[in-house]
């Protein structure tokens, strides 16, 4: 075995299950939840494993590093597939009991490609990467083409058409910043890039738009509300969370791991007017929703936003905050919309005034709910508290007061759309009283969301360690 | 020809394809929009390699491959929406709004 093949054990633990999910559906096809449950199994098993083996090293030339870094994007990559796929076991065997091989194979590869992102060091292998992570998400976001009510399959359609636009057209853009870079640098190693003349600006420029399409910071943000509309909720749980995580892997690996963290002062300020206009955008847009989709998706622009200004300071304290951040909006954005879905399975569609009286046919989901919408809106005593308060403290101590100010701000209007839809579920008393069913999977996928926001919210401490340990092994190794 | 020459082509093919992209309302217009940007971003490549000796020529076998993929995948939604509303234009699926 060659000396370094060790530092992709778990890429390929996730390669080999996809693989097999594809081979039992052809050869002895599983009926039922059992497909669903072995995958949530085998990713246990992966995240498990991730404890226990060692997958420190570098491959030949310097084009993949793994480090502590790498092993916390892996862990949180690993947690959203495993709650994703968790939450889609019932939803898929209701609507599309005889496809089901496919969307586990198909988050399986896009989770191969976020895996790989975070260590990569090399243009290429990063720009495939990212790749590997998009495409699988286009045909999952048009999966319910067949089933389920009359206007699902039409808007399925449709979203992951336009999520297709925008991806491929982000991709063009980020070869060509990419042809750029690699073309006056001459390497394909992105700690090679030289100076920031006018031409690479452009170049950078070019690659940070491409990969804020995924993020879905403003101006490139214009896929999501339709998106997560049209496509189907479970996935759109796990896309509004894991591809996003993906995208702030990959920025910060293009600006902190080259020549171009000492250009702080030249890139930082587009990261702060982007991480701005997101915030802003983001609050302001989700007030007029009644969709809850369409709301949490304009509050998903707004919480990017957030991440932006701790990754904009470029200190070891904002990078590992960023990191704190993504991994606590994991939790509680896979919560928020699990429940959602759930509650819109019984109660008929997703929008706001439906979900009225959630609270009293299932006070279980409607508390649940509760707790993911205080952790957005960052009160105190949930895990979102801790993320917003040290993002803005991180990016105070670096010296960033104004997208400060403009977070606390709009946090504030942020609290009221969140509690809007608390309102709905437990003041406003529904037309039904029979209680609401969920799924197995769908209750323990929840349930695990419930007590991540709640126990990091009490005891944020260790998160805080392990970011930090893996920010400060990122930057030392770069 | 120079790498200038090769470098403005690029930015024009590049600027087309976006403009493309922003007006027409054709599903396939816009795969083919997005050709169009992605083969500038080849030609940028091809003529780094060529006029300065960068080592980029391989990179545009992975920007196609991935391409093609993407294309794979558009072409089928395209057929999928296709069937839904029996028209490709974008304007006909436009049901959500806000």
């Amino acid at each position: 075995m060659t000396p370094w093949l060790h530092v992709l054990t778990l890429d390929l633990a996730v390669v080999g299950a996809a693989a097999a999910v594809m081979l039992v559906d052809a050869l002895v096809p599983l009926r039922g939840r059992t497909l669903g449950w072995l995958v949530a199994a085998c990713l246990t098993g992966v995240f498990a494993a991730s404890f226990f083996v060692d997958v420190a090293g570098v491959t030949p030339h310097g084009a993949y590093v793994s480090d502590a870094w790498v092993l916390f994007f892996k862990r949180v990559f690993l947690a959203a597939a495993i709650l994703g796929v968790l939450g889609s076991i019932d939803w898929l065997e209701a609507r599309t009991p005889r496809r089901q091989a496919e969307y586990y194979a198909l988050v399986l590869f896009s989770l191969v490609g976020m895996m790989l992102l975070p260590g990569a060091r090399d243009w290429v292998l990063l720009v495939v990467a990212f790749e590997l992570m998009g495409v699988p998400l286009y045909v999952l976001a048009a999966y319910a083409k067949q089933d389920g009510p009359p206007d699902e399959p039409k808007l399925a359609a449709e979203a992951g058409l336009k999520l297709f636009v925008t991806g491929a057209a982000s991709s063009a853009f980020t070869f060509f910043g990419l042809a750029l870079l690699v073309g006056l640098s001459g390497s394909t190693r992105i700690a090679d890039v030289g100076a920031l003349s006018p031409l690479a600006a452009v170049g950078l420029l070019f690659v940070i738009a491409g990969f804020g399409f995924k993020l879905g910071a403003v101006p490139f943000h214009m896929w999501i509300p339709d998106t997560y509309q049209g496509a189907p909720t479970p996935f759109v749980a796990f896309l509004s969370v894991a591809p996003k995580a993906g995208g702030l892997a990959a920025l910060a690996v293009i600006l902190m791991s080259s020549g171009w963290i000492g250009e702080q002062r030249l890139w930082a300020p587009a990261i702060v007017l982007i991480s701005i206009a997101s915030m802003a955008v983001g609050n302001l847009f989700a007030l007029p929703q009644t969709d809850a989709r369409r709301l949490l998706g304009f509050s998903g622009i707004a919480q990017i936003g957030y991440a932006l200004i701790a990754l904009a300071s470029a200190t070891e304290q904002g990078l590992s905050m960023t990191l704190f951040f993504i991994a606590s909006y994991v939790f509680t954005n896979l919560g928020v919309f699990l429940v959602v879905h759930a509650a819109a399975e019984n109660m008929g569609g997703h929008s706001i005034a439906r979900m009225s009286g959630l609270s009293r046919r299932s006070p279980w989901l409607g508390g649940a709910l509760l707790v993911f919408l205080l952790s957005l809106a960052g009160v105190p005593f949930v895990i979102g508290f801790w993320a917003k308060l040290f993002v803005f403290l991180a990016a105070y101590r670096a010296g960033l007061y104004a997208p400060v100010i403009v977070g606390v701000v709009l946090a504030v209007v942020g609290l009221f759309y969140y509690l809007s839809i608390a309102r709905s579920t437990f003041m406003a008393d529904g037309t039904s009283d029979t209680k609401i069913q969920a799924g197995l999977g769908l209750r323990t996928a929840i349930g695990i969301c419930l007590v991540a926001v709640i126990a990091l919210g009490l005891w944020p401490g260790p998160l805080v360690e392990s970011a930090t340990a893996a920010a400060r092994a990122f930057l030392a190794a770069r | 020809m120079t790498l200038v020459h090769c470098l403005l082509l690029a930015a024009a093919l590049f600027s087309l394809g976006v403009y493309g992209l922003l007006t027409r309302k054709q599903a396939v217009a816009l795969l083919l929009s997005i050709e169009l940007m992605v083969n500038a971003a080849n030609l940028v490549l091809v003529a780094f390699a060529k006029f300065a000796g960068a080592p980029t020529q391989p990179i545009v076998l992975f920007t196609l491959a991935i391409t093609v993929a993407e294309v794979a995948v558009g072409l089928a939604l395209v057929m999928l929406l296709y069937r839904r509303y029996d028209d490709t234009l974008l304007d006909a699926a436009s049901e959500m709004k806000g």
